[in-house]
Formats: structure tokens, C-alpha cells, sequence
């Protein structure tokens, strides 16, 4: 009831100023009314700034602020797309095609990477070809060891390999047996080097160590268990009885512990009551 | 009254009616069975009452893994699965005929009904078929026609006797237990079908992928079940195999699931032997012998006990790998010589002198179709250093290693482009 008799002189003054308005197309708008519902029920200095959008002043330090959601609108560019054109030299592992998702396969000799990119696993000349024997619709790149060499290659011809690799005389690897050696490197006075003492004397007995003491190496200190003849049993899965041995000893460990800590609370709770 | 009494009844009831009308002898048997246990397990019993039966387990009825082992190192194994032998030891083993369940004997009576009409319709398409034999080739249309028709009849009569046996549960048992008589059709039918179902799969995955077929041959389509065996244990297709023991010459087990005999040439070919002078890989057949006989019942395949002066031509030969070559597939073809005919082995062994032939050439030439395959790789481990010295070869004290690949050349493209 209120708002119908506010309404009214609005209407009115819309008449009035509605062909002028049109004309200037200052306020471009599709629906025939120039007063939305929300400014209805707005205060009135809000309408009379929307009527008259000449005074509205959008200043240099607004824009700077930029447009919402610009850049869903226009990214930057990723620089996809093909990085070496058809018949183009490559070497191994240099990119072919970049894309997103699977527009080229990779077909011979090539292979293709964590993001879909396309490079060569051998020296030669990029194709891009279709292979309707393999697939009907799939297109690849390839790369082939002629310069007017054809891809693909024929379903049943043998595969063309490269060996890329030289012979050299064959060096002999023998694991050697660990000598005694000292862990550390620290020079002392004198300019003696614990690394510098020989395997054999390493191995005799304490030496003189950083921070001035004598003390066998660590190595040794290691081994000690080794030398004692002091052997772990080898454990074995299948030993369900020291299994269940030891998980005993755990629970009961834990039962233990665990009471330990009540009689601890209950001491604490009494000293606090 | 006990509940298993109650549940017993009319089953006791069944039993009591079928001995007034059936023979005597039978019943007699099956109530009995019924009532206490197997009769073949008591006559087992009473064989062996000084022992108990852990320990000599009987290998129809173990089912304890630990008996189960203990057979196996007698070389014994247990028939059928565990679950089987388990159930057995605690049931009747009443035999069908005598099962008290209506329902099962219906059911027995449809199958054996199936049965008779698939026998009566092999007599008549025999009867078709030595009929048609008898007609002289003008009156039949020619030879050609003549012969399309007989071998349509007797694929279909191929058919017929697998359809006949096919539904017996007692052929499917005895093809579970490993008893089945591979001379017979259903047999061959079943084993080829077991075969198809997940081995030959396997076996078609891993020549393809590992691109045996298109290096090799260009095709194969693989019919005999092959299996491949260094010393006593089987090779998987594809697996590594130690050098050591593949030094040994192997033995194939080729199982034939069709009928009559075949005359096959076994080859083995290594397709990665690396060639650095010409930057790629050649061949070297590592075994070849013509003229081998195989069929459905004889499988087993010694390829170090073929005759030398008939059946061999290139003896076996070690497979190696020299250090830092990429792996090597050595892959066992087997093919059939066309018509079952023999080759003749001087001409051949005069020929085919050169290890480094194609495994290609040799098929164009004698007339080879491949039927059967098998592949395993080599590659460098500890014991492939004695191997190769051992066997003679010149490249043991050389190591391949990978070429350096030179970079391209960094070259400013299109310049007026960059900002």
C-alpha cells in the first residue's frame, strides 16, 4: 500500500523525463522502465544519481584496482604447440610438441612426458603422420632415421633399431674387500692425518682420534659384536612361536608401563586434593 | 528324534524302496556307503592297516599341505584341487548312478538322452561321409566342390564328438584330475580351450610387446601349447634366464591338440645381436633341427637327444649377452613343414651353414609355417663372463657404452619476434 502511493509520483516524473533520457542514451538499458525495483525501495540522493550518470566520476585510482575475474577471462599464454615442424633434425630428448592432454601421440621413437609433451628418444627427422593400421583416429609424431625416410613403417616389417653405443675394452669391477680403514678426518699437531694412518694399524687397536683420544674407530666399536661371535637369530616369518613370545613381552611391558602411570596419576591427583 | 535322523529320513526311505525293486548287489553296497564310509576307502583300510595315513597319504584324499608336500618329494601329486580331496575324505563317494537325489538323476537322464542322439548323429554323417566318397568326382560336381564338402562334414563331425562327451562329469573330472586321454577329441577339446583361456595369452602378450613378432616373423599365430624346460624347472615366456643354465641345451614339451602327426622345424633365434660398425642388431639362430615328429601324445621334446645326423643342423649354442648390450630375446619357434613332409637334412645342412641367417629367409624357403612359439632373454650376469669364454667368444673383453649424443647447436630462432 505504502510503496503503490510512493510509486505514483515517480511514474509521473518518468513520464515527464522519459523521451529526453532515450534520446541522450546515457543509461543503455533493455527494459522499457528506467526505475529497477531496488531503487524503488532505495533512499532518494541513490536515485537521483543514478538519474542523472553525468555527474558519476570513476577515478584513476578506481580502474587501477582492474576489472573482477579478468584473468579467467584472457590467461597468459602457455607457449604450446609444435616446437620442431615436420622433417626438422632432433636429438634425443629434445621437445617436439607441447600440449594439453593428447592431441599427438607419441608414435616411433618418441616418447611422451609427465605432461603430455612430445620428444624424441633417438637422432632424426620429426614426422607427423596417422597410422590407421594402429589406430583410426590418432595422430602422431614420429621420428625417422633418413632424411626421406616415410613413417609409418609397414605392421609386420622388423623394427628399425639403432645401437648407439661403442666398445671399450671391459674394466673389471671386483668389489674389493673393505680394508681397515680410519672414519675420520681431522688433522692433528704435527700434521699426522687420522686418515692417513695405513688400513693395517687402523685395525690394531686405539688410536689417537679428534678430541684427543685414544680409542678405537667406530668401525671397529661396530664390529664388536662381530668379533665376539655374538650372532642375531635370523628371523623368520614363519616362527609364530617367538611371535608370539614377543608380543607377550610387549603387551606385558605395556601393561607394566602402563600401570606405572596410574599410580603416578593417583599420587598427583592425592598431592593436589 | 535328533535332527540329522530326521533330515536323514526320507533319504533312508528312498534307499529302502530302491532295494526291494533294484539289484540286490548295488544296494547293498550303497547303504552300506551310506551308513558308514567309502567302500573303496575301506579296502584302502584294510590294504594298509599297519599304516596310518600320515604316513602314506593317499594322494586322491590328502588334503593337508604338509602330507601334500611330502607326496610331492616322492614325486607323487595329489590329484585334483585341495578343496576336492577334502570334500572326498569325508563323503560316501557314492557313485552317480546310485546318488539318491531325483532331481540329480533327471538331470543325469536328460544329459544321457543328449548323449544318444549326438552318437546316432555321428553314425548318420559318417554314413554321409563314406557316401559321398563313394560318389566319383564328375557326378560331384568336381573336385574342388567335392572336397569342400567332405571337409565341412567332417569338421562337423569333429564337433559332434566333443558335443557328445562335452556335458560327462566324469571326462571333466578325470580332464581336472590330469587323467584325460589326450588321443581322444573331447580331451584335446578341453585342454586347447584351458590353454586358450589364459597360457596362450600370456604368450601372444609377450611376443607382441616385446616385438618378436614383427623382428622375427611377421606373423604367428600360435596353435601347439609350447613349454619350455632348463633342466627341470619351466621357463615363463619372457623370463631372464641365468646364463649358466641356459648354457644347457633345453627341453620343449609341444602339445599338439589336434589330431594324427606333424613334422616340425624347431629354431631358436637371437634378434639382438648388437653390430657396432653397422649402429644396429643382427641375427644368430642358436639352434635349428627339421624333421621332428610331434603329436598329440608324444610332447616331450629333448632338443640335446635329436638325432645329429637326421634331425639336427645347427646344434645348440649357448645364448650370451656382451656387457652393456640391451637385453636379448631368444625366441623358440616351432613350424610345420608343409604336408607333414620330411626335408631333407644334407641339403639343409649343406645350405645353412651361416648362423646369422634370418629366421624370414629360412621360412620363405622351405615352406614354414609357424604354429608354436616360446621366448626368454638373456642378458649380463656373473657367471656370462665363463659362459662366453667357455663357448669362444671374441667379445667377452669388450664393454659397449652409450654414445655421447651431441647437443644441438643453439640457434636463435626468429628474432624479430622476441621483445
Amino acid at each position: 500500500m505504502l510503496q503503490q502511493r510512493l510509486i505514483a509520483p515517480f511514474r509521473v516524473l518518468e513520464r515527464a523525463i522519459g523521451p529526453t533520457l532515450r534520446s541522450t542514451q546515457s543509461i543503455p538499458r533493455s527494459s522499457p522502465s528506467i526505475i529497477p525495483r531496488s531503487i524503488i525501495s532505495a533512499s532518494a540522493p541513490a536515485f537521483s544519481n543514478r538519474l542523472f550518470p553525468l555527474s558519476q566520476v570513476r577515478h584513476a585510482s578506481h580502474a587501477s584496482q582492474g576489472t573482477a575475474n579478468r584473468h579467467s577471462r584472457d590467461p597468459a599464454g602457455k607457449r604450446l604447440g609444435a616446437k620442431r615442424s615436420g622433417g626438422e633434425y632432433v636429438v634425443p630428448g629434445c621437445i617436439i610438441f607441447r600440449q594439453r592432454g593428447t592431441k599427438w601421440f607419441p608414435g616411433e621413437n618418441c616418447a611422451m612426458g609427465r605432461d603430455h609433451t612430445i620428444y624424441a628418444t633417438e637422432a632424426g627427422y620429426v614426422r607427423y603422420y596417422l597410422n590407421p593400421e594402429l589406430h583410426s583416429e590418432r595422430k602422431y609424431i614420429g621420428v625417422c632415421f633418413e632424411k626421406d625416410g616415410k613413417l609409418p613403417t609397414p605392421r609386420n616389417a622388423p623394427s628399425r633399431r639403432k645401437l648407439n653405443r661403442v666398445a671399450v675394452p671391459r674394466i673389471e669391477t671386483v668389489p674389493a674387500p673393505i680394508a681397515g680403514q680410519s672414519d675420520l678426518v681431522a688433522s692433528i699437531e704435527d700434521g699426522v692425518k687420522v686418515s692417513s694412518v695405513e688400513a693395517v694399524n687402523a685395525e690394531s687397536g686405539s688410536q689417537l682420534r679428534p678430541g684427543y683420544m685414544y680409542r678405537e674407530a667406530n668401525w671397529q666399536i661396530g664390529r664388536a659384536a662381530e668379533k665376539a661371535g655374538i650372532t642375531a637369530k635370523q628371523y623368520s616369518r614363519n616362527n609364530r612361536w617367538l611371535a608370539w613370545r614377543k608380543r607377550k613381552a610387549r603387551a606385558e611391558r605395556a601393561a607394566q608401563m602402563k600401570s606405572l602411570k596410574n599410580k603416578k596419576k593417583a599420587s598427583k591427583g592425592k598431592g593436589g586434593r | 528324534m535328533a535332527h540329522c535322523e530326521r533330515a536323514a529320513k526320507p533319504l533312508l526311505q528312498c534307499l529302502q524302496k530302491s532295494y526291494t525293486k533294484g539289484l540286490p548287489g548295488l544296494q547293498v553296497q550303497a547303504t552300506r556307503a551310506f551308513q558308514t564310509t567309502a567302500i573303496a576307502r575301506e579296502e584302502a583300510q584294510t590294504e594298509t592297516k599297519s599304516q596310518p595315513f600320515h604316513k602314506s597319504p593317499d594322494p586322491a584324499l590328502v588334503s593337508s599341505p604338509r602330507l601334500e608336500r611330502r607326496l610331492l618329494r616322492q614325486g607323487i601329486s595329489p590329484i585334483g584341487s585341495r578343496r576336492r580331496r577334502a570334500a572326498l575324505e569325508t563323503s560316501p563317494n557314492i557313485p552317480f548312478e546310485q546318488l539318491p537325489y531325483q532331481c540329480f538323476q533327471e538331470a543325469r537322464n536328460i544329459l544321457q538322452a543328449d548323449r544318444e542322439e549326438k552318437l546316432k548323429d555321428i553314425v548318420t554323417i559318417r554314413e554321409k561321409i563314406a557316401r559321398l566318397e563313394a560318389v566319383p568326382t564328375e557326378q560331384a560336381g568336381g573336385l574342388q566342390v567335392k572336397n569342400s564338402k567332405l571337409v565341412a562334414m567332417n569338421l562337423h563331425l569333429d564337433h559332434l564328438k566333443v558335443l557328445a562327451d562335452v556335458n560327462d562329469p566324469l571326462v571333466k573330472k578325470k580332464f581336472e584330475d590330469g587323467q584325460g586321454d589326450m588321443s581322444k577329441p573331447i580331451y584335446r577339446y578341453l585342454a586347447d580351450k584351458k590353454w586358450r583361456e589364459y597360457r596362450r595369452k600370456i604368450l601372444v602378450q609377450r611376443i607382441t610387446q616385446m616385438k618378436v613378432i614383427p623382428d622375427v616373423l611377421p606373423h604367428c599365430d600360435p596353435v601347439v601349447d609350447t613349454k619350455l624346460y632348463f633342466g627341470r624347472t619351466a621357463t615363463q615366456p619372457g623370463e631372464f634366464v641365468n646364463s649358466r643354465v641356459s648354457a644347457t641345451t633345453p627341453k620343449l614339451d609341444v602339445q599338439l591338440f589336434e589330431r594324427g602327426e606333424k613334422l616340425v622345424t624347431i629354431a631358436v633365434v637371437d634378434s639382438d645381436i648388437p653390430n657396432v660398425e653397422k649402429d644396429g642388431f643382427d641375427y644368430r639362430t642358436h639352434y635349428l633341427a627339421v624333421n621332428v615328429p610331434i603329436s598329440a601324445t608324444s610332447t616331450k621334446v629333448d632338443l640335446s637327444k635329436l638325432s645329429s645326423e637326421s634331425q639336427v643342423v645347427l646344434p645348440w649354442m649357448a645364448p650370451t649377452a656382451q656387457k652393456g648390450s640391451p637385453y636379448h630375446r631368444l625366441s623358440v619357434f616351432i613350424m610345420e613343414q608343409k604336408d607333414a613332409k620330411p626335408l631333407n637334412v644334407a641339403d639343409i645342412k649343406a645350405k645353412e651353414t651361416d648362423r646369422s641367417k634370418t629366421l624370414r629367409t629360412l621360412q620363405a624357403r622351405y615352406h614354414l609355417k609357424a604354429i608354436g612359439a616360446h621366448l626368454f632373454r638373456t642378458q649380463w650376469d656373473e657367471t656370462m663372463e665363463e659362459v662366453m669364454r667357455e663357448n669362444g667368444y671374441s667379445d667377452v673383453d669388450m664393454e659397449l657404452r652409450r654414445k655421447r649424443v651431441e647437443p644441438l647447436p643453439y640457434k636463435r630462432r626468429n628474432p624479430s619476434t622476441f621483445r
